[in-house]
């Protein structure tokens, strides 16, 4: 911020309002008014051919006795900050091994790849065939090697549905904190690692002690990234549990939806307050994360 | 020394080999059975295709609606990713090349929506939509979309602009372009590399987008591939290889595209 920049004379204006007319438009029809009709929305009572009722905090107080739906933040925060640690951990395995040069590195990359492109549909079939109680390759391994005592129907008992969706969230977005792993890990100076190597210190040591510490930012900002992302959580649990069996993988976003649009209490204010209440969660973890890294950064320089 | 060396690579190439049958493994299972009949999967679950049933992929387009589906997502996705290419181009080239007072307050206005939570919006889309009589419509649907993306594709346009040499302008200028044609004729040229991440990275997620699409549409033809395919699973439930054969149909499009672009697809979704 070395120079203020000389203001814009009156025509530059103009052609600065052209340019953004469309995209600010976009934000404030397509963004603002749907984020604000949805606080608005829940201190109301909404019901299909009726005039809407004002109930004030009404919703808010439900909510905070609403048993589902903490134990619907307790399962998306266990979700939120159990796949991440995974993603990342096990991404950053895998960069590791490509960035050793093993063979083939080029195939395995585009190959782990591939699940991050398949959708949700496409993927909660694929994984509902394979926690499947008869032919699902789960249960098929775990008879191949004598432990048929632990079969199960993975995704119908409550105790291991939602670590059974943990592991397909794990399945499809590992690769993708791969990729940003491998790229941070190539993007470091060279320098630094052939000095390791002069020093004597071994593939596994110069990794552990030297790469890893030097891409902790990115590895920092994965998970932080991850927590914020996976807050909202639905599409694979709507596909393939719907949050049962007995509320045990229900989250947040599903529960917003079976209020506003699965179930018979026709009432979309109630949902609205769950989804501002959510809203507001994300944004303080946000500002919380934010301003932790700020500090930190002042801190170290 | 040399051989524990070794001996260490073998290993780690084997894990990586064991995730790599973990990663795609179920994939190439699904196509298999795509191209294998019900009785033969029942009798064995995990087995290549004897003879290939291609014939299933023209059932599955045929019989039901998926041709109907398929293009409903094409339009839908296409006319989304233009529309966003043509806002989010205009607006990022602006936000990166003139300096005004609130321009920074612009784009971290639009760019931190990118953290709302989709049920945030969702509800009230439903009643917008309804309100404007564009609710079960692929128009309505559009129009979320843009909303939901524009961010996205704002912040990766908007980087790549700034990243062109001033000197390119300055001299545009002299020329005695408008800012239009500087824009349109030469800002937007060199930004190909960016147009094409944020078509693919658009492309896919809203090719695969299902949370809108559910709410949004419920009308059976003006279902998207993924509600379409959610639709077969539950009409042909017992029927396991045609639901895989419509399963792979819906993921032909991204397949065809990573297999030509999956270093650009890579780097783009990284983005």
């Amino acid at each position: 911020m070395s120079t203020i920049p000389p203001r814009p004379p009156r025509h530059t204006w103009r052609v600065i309002g052209l340019f953004l007319a469309p995209a600010v438009a976009a934000y404030l029809l397509l963004t603002v008014y749907p984020v604000l009709r949805t606080i608005y929305n829940s201190l109301l009572e909404i019901r299909p051919r009726e005039p809407s009722v004002f109930v004030g905090a009404r919703n808010y107080v439900q909510l905070a006795t609403d048993k589902t739906f903490w134990l619907a933040v307790k399962h998306t925060v266990i979700w939120a900050t159990l796949a991440p640690l995974l993603e990342v951990g096990i991404g950053l395995l895998l960069a590791l091994g490509l960035y050793a040069r093993v063979p083939m590195a080029r195939f395995f990359r585009v190959a782990w790849f591939a699940p991050v492109l398949i959708s949700y549909v496409v993927v909660s079939i694929m994984w509902s065939w394979l926690y499947n109680y008869d032919w699902g390759i789960v249960n098929i391994a775990l008879r191949a090697v004598g432990l048929e005592a632990l079969q199960k129907a993975w995704l119908g008992e409550p105790r291991f549905a939602l670590a059974a969706l943990i592991l397909v969230d794990v399945w499809k977005w590992t690769a993708f904190h791969m990729v940003v792993c491998l790229a941070a890990l190539q993007g470091l100076p060279r320098e630094v690692l052939e000095a390791a190597e002069i020093d004597m210190c071994g593939w596994v040591r110069k990794l552990r002690f030297i790469a890893v510490p030097m891409i902790a930012p990115t590895l920092l900002g994965l998970l932080v990234l991850g927590f914020i992302g996976k807050m909202k959580v639905f599409d694979l649990v709507w596909l393939m549990t719907q949050g049962g069996p007995l509320w045990s993988t229900e989250t947040v976003s599903t529960y917003v939806y079976k209020r506003a649009f699965d179930w018979n209490t026709f009432d979309l204010g109630y949902p609205s307050a769950v989804a501002t209440v959510w809203f507001a969660a994300i944004l303080a973890c946000v500002i919380l994360f934010v301003t932790l890294f700020r500090q930190r950064d002042t801190l170290e320089y | 020394m040399p051989h524990a060396r070794a001996l260490g690579r073998w290993l780690l190439f084997g894990l990586l080999a064991l995730y790599t049958a973990f990663a795609i493994g179920p994939v190439l299972w699904l196509a298999s059975m795509s191209l294998r009949t019900t009785a033969e999967i029942d009798r064995a679950h995990y087995a290549l295709p004897t003879t290939w049933h291609w014939w299933k992929f023209a059932a599955a387009w045929v019989d039901s609606s998926y041709r109907v589906y398929f293009w409903n997502s094409v339009i839908v996705v296409g006319i989304s990713v233009l529309i966003l290419v043509a806002i989010g181009g205009m607006a990022g080239y602006c936000l990166a090349r003139y300096h005004f007072r609130g321009n920074r307050v612009i784009f971290f206005a639009i760019f931190s929506t990118i953290m709302l939570p989709p049920q945030i919006t969702v509800i009230s889309f439903f009643q917008i939509l309804v309100e404007y009589r564009l609710f079960n419509t692929l128009a309505g649907l559009i129009i979320v979309y843009i909303g939901v993306q524009l961010p996205l594709t704002l912040q990766i346009l908007e980087s790549f602009f700034k990243r062109i040499p001033q000197e390119l302008f300055d001299a545009a200028r002299l020329d005695g372009y408008s800012d239009f044609a500087i824009y349109w004729r030469i800002a937007f040229p060199i930004a190909t590399p960016a147009v094409v991440t944020v078509v693919i990275v658009n492309f896919i997620l809203l090719w695969n987008e299902f949370l809108y699409a559910v709410v949004l549409i419920t009308a059976d033809e003006k279902r998207t591939l993924p509600l379409g395919v959610y639709k077969f699973m539950g009409d042909q439930f017992s029927d396991v290889g045609m639901v895989a054969t419509g399963a792979i149909i819906s993921i032909v499009p991204v397949i065809i595209a990573y297999t030509f672009f999956s270093e650009k697809i890579i780097q783009g979704m990284r983005g």
